[in-house]
């Protein structure tokens, strides 16, 4: 059985992606999370909950910020009220969750998501033996070595099929250093749609945008494995993660529908490339025009990488 | 009078065998250096077994502690060897293992019962909870990440009691270290296993789209005429001003950064925060920052110097935006082999190009250092010489003070 899991932005975009066939909602507060498309208040994550088990559906909620004192400080009564609503999920990337949720009383099984280094079965299987449910594999991660983790790993793995990727994160405010020291008066959130080039090639485009947790670079183009997912499935990669950070609106619902068809094809054995080349071709059609899409790290031979 | 019994530990990088014995001779209580496969710095010179053997032999007899980076992250695979290597160095005496790699410890706690872990900066520990995670995992020392503030190490000690170690001195990643991956996007080259190629000190260009793809510059980078392009760089840490917080704050290790950095740097950097260690702790009330430690530090500064997140997070000063000032640039050129106090020659290996006519300085551990005019000049045969222009090549000189053995030659370029 494939798992797909979707980002929220809204609760009206909750209720359509439950409509749809997502599997499980993935939505938080950026007091806690990373990088999400919205930053609910407590009455709305519960709400979203509600909606999703109304739906015998799940949420998954992000607690996988890099915490400080006084952000780790406010952990316990998030895990309290967390568990209160009855998620049933939640992404975490600092041990000092993991730490926290030791005591009795707050424990909510957990995704290990640390974005970029989670690369080998030993540790998906470290952080299992400490609590973890499954784990997101950094998306650097090629095929060829997630062949090796999948006949390893004792937890279930996350794949990214279709969505932006992270490749930087800084507690300094970059964009608003850069905006002071050149006296220009402009704000730096993601609705901005700030993108940096590269030295000497001028039409790479990394997302670029601050918020509480720093400031965050995201990949020249995201990702989309719409003509791999047969193989993911071969491989046993039993969740598949849908990311709309950049993808907003009913579109993003669309695509996550288009999935949820693919899902149901490759279990009733229907599937086929043909099939698949339009999945593609019509997530295309509906990924937003100033962003591209390509197959990552996906494809690369492990070893061009140094 | 009161007096500091806990001294911190300085704690130096060591590229190389004679950068680790530099690093000790010039007061460093520790240095790191990198194993064979599992380093982050794959060009820093990494250690084969023999030479780690040498420089624990050479750190032991006086005192001092050799510590082993091994804070890649592994892909599946790269791990392979992994516990007999951390049973090899842990066996030729190593004190402690760096690791941000999760599988690396897993091994290194299961093949290697005994050596010491401490947590790489790599591994972003910013929080109490986890240094008590840490903790009770086994490990000995977490190096903290580069984000965190004084006020919070205060709040971790409070805490937590386990070994903490922070970054004073060196360049500094822009990103939380581990969380970048820019190089393996920009470059092919994998940040965390050694490869990073600095893409955050690129020139960028910075624009938004419309909806329709049209571009809208704010700079269009590196060819920019009319506008700074955008960068990450920042500059680098020195905490020289600050010993007294440092040492107060019960921090158990002051790490300088640098494997990849120069002789010249290693001893200078480790002669200065020896001294000022040395010199808080053995009267912390009359304690003063002497002017001649900054002046050292600059000499062997790279880029402008700043106090990283200890105080406040870095500004648009702290970045390295348009004209840089002035740094000096020292030059290494020689090293003392021998001095003989009878004829006041002192005989020295050659290191870069100097000249007779040249302003050289001698400096040597216990901040001694003094400046002279080169006079008196032969090569080994004392055969008189204008200039020492061929590399590693024995000269004699007549200087005007006392020097000793590794003692150091460096001139203005």
């Amino acid at each position: 059985m494939i798992e797909i899991v979707a980002s929220v932005e809204s609760i009206s975009q909750a209720k359509k992606l439950l409509e749809v066939g997502v599997d499980c909602l993935y939505f938080g507060e950026d007091t806690f999370g990373l990088r999400l498309p919205f930053s609910f208040d407590r009455e709305s994550q519960k709400e979203i909950t509600e909606l999703a088990h109304s739906y015998g559906k799940k949420v998954v909620v992000a607690l996988n910020a890099i915490f400080h004192n006084e952000g780790i400080s406010k952990v316990p009564e998030y895990l309290l009220f967390l568990r209160s609503i009855k998620v049933d999920c939640i992404t975490v990337g600092d041990p000092g969750v993991v730490q926290i949720m030791k005591q009795e009383g707050y424990y909510i099984p957990y995704k290990y998501d640390t974005q970029v280094i989670v690369t080998s079965s030993r540790q998906i299987n470290f952080w299992a033996k400490r609590g973890a449910v499954s784990a997101v594999i950094a998306r650097e991660v090629p095929k060829k070595t997630l062949e090796k983790i999948m006949r390893e790993v004792t937890v279930p793995v996350e794949v990214l099929v279709y969505g932006a990727t992270c490749i930087h994160q800084s507690k300094r405010p970059l964009l608003q250093n850069y905006f002071n020291y050149i006296k220009k008066v402009e704000s730096v959130g993601r609705d901005k749609n700030f993108f940096l080039s590269e030295p000497n090639k001028p039409d790479t485009h990394y997302s670029v945008y601050e918020d509480d947790n720093g400031t965050h670079i995201f990949a020249n183009n995201d990702v989309l494995l719409a003509n791999y997912l047969s193989e993911l499935n071969e491989m046993k990669v039993s969740i598949w993660k849908l990311e709309g950070i950049f993808s907003p609106g009913d579109n993003f619902v669309e695509i996550a529908k288009l999935f949820v068809l693919a899902r149901n094809e490759i279990e009733n054995n229907t599937w086929n490339d043909e099939k698949a080349l339009i999945l593609e071709n019509e997530v295309k059609k509906l990924h937003p025009k100033i962003r591209g899409l390509d197959t990552g790290f996906y494809l690369f031979d492990p070893n061009i990488v140094k | 009078m009161r007096k500091i019994l806990k001294k911190p530990e300085v704690l130096a990088p060591a590229g190389t065998l004679e950068k680790l014995k530099t690093a000790v001779i010039y007061g460093a209580d520790a240095c790191f250096i990198g194993g064979e496969a599992y380093g982050l710095r794959s060009r820093a010179g990494n250690f084969g077994y023999d030479e780690i053997r040498e420089g624990v032999e050479f750190a032991h007899n006086r005192g001092a502690k050799v510590y082993v980076a091994a804070n890649m992250v592994t892909h599946e695979g790269d791990e392979e060897g992994a516990g007999e290597f951390f049973r090899t160095i842990r066996d030729i005496g190593i004190d402690a293992v760096i690791v941000s790699d999760v599988a690396l410890m897993d091994i290194c706690v299961s093949e290697a019962p005994g050596l010491p872990i401490h947590l790489s900066t790599q591994a972003s520990a910013a929080n109490y909870e986890n240094l008590k995670f840490w903790k009770e995992e086994g490990l000995e020392r977490v190096v903290l990440a580069r984000e965190v503030s004084m006020k919070e190490i205060l709040e971790m000690k409070a805490k937590v009691d386990v070994e903490i170690e922070t970054f004073i001195h060196g360049a500094m990643c822009i990103s939380y270290s581990g969380r970048c991956v820019l190089s393996n996007h920009m470059a092919n080259r994998d940040a965390n296993r050694g490869g990073c190629c600095q893409s955050c000190r690129w020139k960028y260009g910075l624009y938004n789209l419309d909806e329709d793809g049209n571009k809208n510059h704010i700079t269009i980078g590196d060819k920019d005429k009319e506008q700074e392009p955008f960068s990450m760089s920042s500059v680098d840490m020195a905490m020289i001003y600050n010993i007294p917080d440092l040492v107060e704050a019960g921090i158990d290790s002051l790490k300088i950064e640098g494997r990849m950095k120069s002789i010249h740097y290693v001893s200078t950097v480790c002669n200065v925060y020896r001294a000022a260690v040395d010199a808080y702790c053995d009267d912390p009330d009359n304690y003063v920052v002497k002017q001649e430690w900054i002046d050292e530090l600059w000499k062997a500064a790279q880029r402008e110097l700043a106090t990283g997140f200890y105080y406040q997070i870095p500004t648009e000063n702290e970045q390295l935006f348009g004209i840089r000032r002035k740094i000096p640039d020292y030059s290494f050129v020689g090293q003392v082999l021998s001095y003989d106090p009878e004829t006041k020659i002192a005989t020295i290996q050659q290191r870069n190009n100097f000249k007779k006519g040249d302003t050289i300085e001698f400096y040597g551990p216990g901040m001694r250092h003094f400046e002279q005019v080169l006079v008196e000049f032969w090569d080994k045969d004392d055969n008189e010489i204008d200039v020492a222009a061929n590399a590693m090549m024995i000269c004699k000189a007549r200087v005007n003070q006392e020097v000793k053995p590794m003692d150091m030659i460096r001139k203005l370029k």
